[in-house]
């Protein structure tokens, strides 16, 4: 997977207006301001991929959304425990870890559709988000696992970062798009931007 | 470190070969029965695809043959060598038979088989996150889950050469 620097630019804008979008979504249910970083894109070696994330050995909770429709991909947000803790108080879920996951979980799934949808009107992709999953575990881990289905066809994943802060708060997560091979080629066709790239 | 997809091996006593954050991908150690080398392989995936030039540790099918060989230049000999596994868990149980941790795991099964490389335990399946550590020089293997101890699953046996 070569793609140039105007590919690149293009999967940015693309993940900025997702992300965007699903920032929005996130300020509507907590009643709160939510700051965007500006998102990265950047197609890496599997190994680095995974280290681009975060720190490997980190014990993380994330919440995975799995995209159907048009492409394949995941939406994966990583929350370090105490923002996690911090996100579920805004949504009166904390202490219960029971609550805390389908409290993330339902964060996910709002967050994840809100950026699919962006991006799928920007691109004339039919897309839909699965039912999100939470786990708690090693970033690497989870991160890799995500990656694995990737794998199978590049030795090199593309990943679109951004990072969302809850203004005044303590709380800030990662927000990871992950498309498969051919997710990456359809989203650049729709663009105008695939056929020139080695 | 064995990073996802990469391979590494030693000759060096006291070295330590890791691989981190396993989830679904496999951590495959290989240790030689007279403690002089061991190697560790970050298995991604069951089987090799048509895709040309990956790197031999991401597939089960490649891995282990790989593995050997880079082993049997450190002149190490095949019928010496035993086998560890950890990881290949379900991180997320996405729809769709997905499970790709079981699938490594029966794959890697399969081809230490083919390579007639004994398994000498496994810490593999559920659901949870481990990390693999070999202890190059003293055959021994552990492994760790998020927050838990690090456990033995193959100790030094004091004073048995191969």
């Amino acid at each position: 997977m070569d793609l140039t620097e105007l590919q690149l630019d293009a999967l940015r804008e693309m993940a900025n207006i997702g992300s965007g979008n699903a920032a929005t979504a996130l300020a509507a249910m907590l009643g709160r301001p939510v700051d965007l970083s500006v998102p990265s894109a950047a197609a890496l070696p599997l190994a680095d991929a995974v280290e681009a994330v975060g720190d490997v050995d980190e014990l993380i909770t994330a919440v995975g959304i799995p995209v159907v429709g048009d492409l394949g991909a995941t939406v994966l947000l990583t929350f370090q425990p105490e923002a996690a803790a911090t996100l579920c108080g805004f949504l009166g879920a904390a202490g219960d870890p029971e609550m805390e996951l389908s409290a993330l979980q339902e964060i996910g799934n709002i967050l994840g559709s809100a950026y699919i949808s962006a991006m799928g009107s920007m691109c004339g992709l039919e897309l839909e988000p699965a039912p999100p999953q939470a786990a708690s575990d090693m970033l690497g881990a989870i991160v890799a696992s995500v990656l694995a289905p990737v794998a199978a066809y590049s030795d090199v994943a593309l990943l679109l970062d951004s990072a969302m802060i809850v203004e005044d708060s303590e709380c800030r997560f990662g927000f990871l798009f992950v498309p498969d091979e051919e997710g990456v080629a359809t989203v650049l066709g729709r663009l105008g931007l695939w056929g020139q790239a080695a | 470190m064995a990073r996802m997809a990469e391979m590494v091996v030693s000759h060096t006593d006291g070295d330590v070969l890791v691989g981190l954050g396993l989830g679904s991908c496999i951590g495959l150690a290989l240790v030689d029965g007279g403690h002089r080398a061991a190697g560790l392989a970050h298995v991604v995936l069951p089987a090799a695809s048509r895709h040309g030039a990956a790197a031999a540790g991401k597939f089960a099918d490649t891995a282990v043959p790989a593995l050997v060989l880079e082993l049997e230049r450190l002149g190490i000999r095949r019928h010496s060598l035993t086998a560890v596994m950890v990881g290949g868990a379900q991180m997320f149980t996405m729809g769709g038979g997905m499970d790709i941790g079981s699938r490594n795991d029966a794959a890697v099964r399969d081809a230490l088989r083919a390579a007639r490389i004994p398994l000498a335990t496994a810490m593999t399946g559920g659901s949870v996150g481990r990390t693999i550590k070999v202890y190059v020089g003293e055959s021994r293997v552990t492994y760790k889950e998020a927050g838990g101890p690090e456990t033995d699953l193959l100790a030094t046996v004091q004073g048995v050469a191969a």
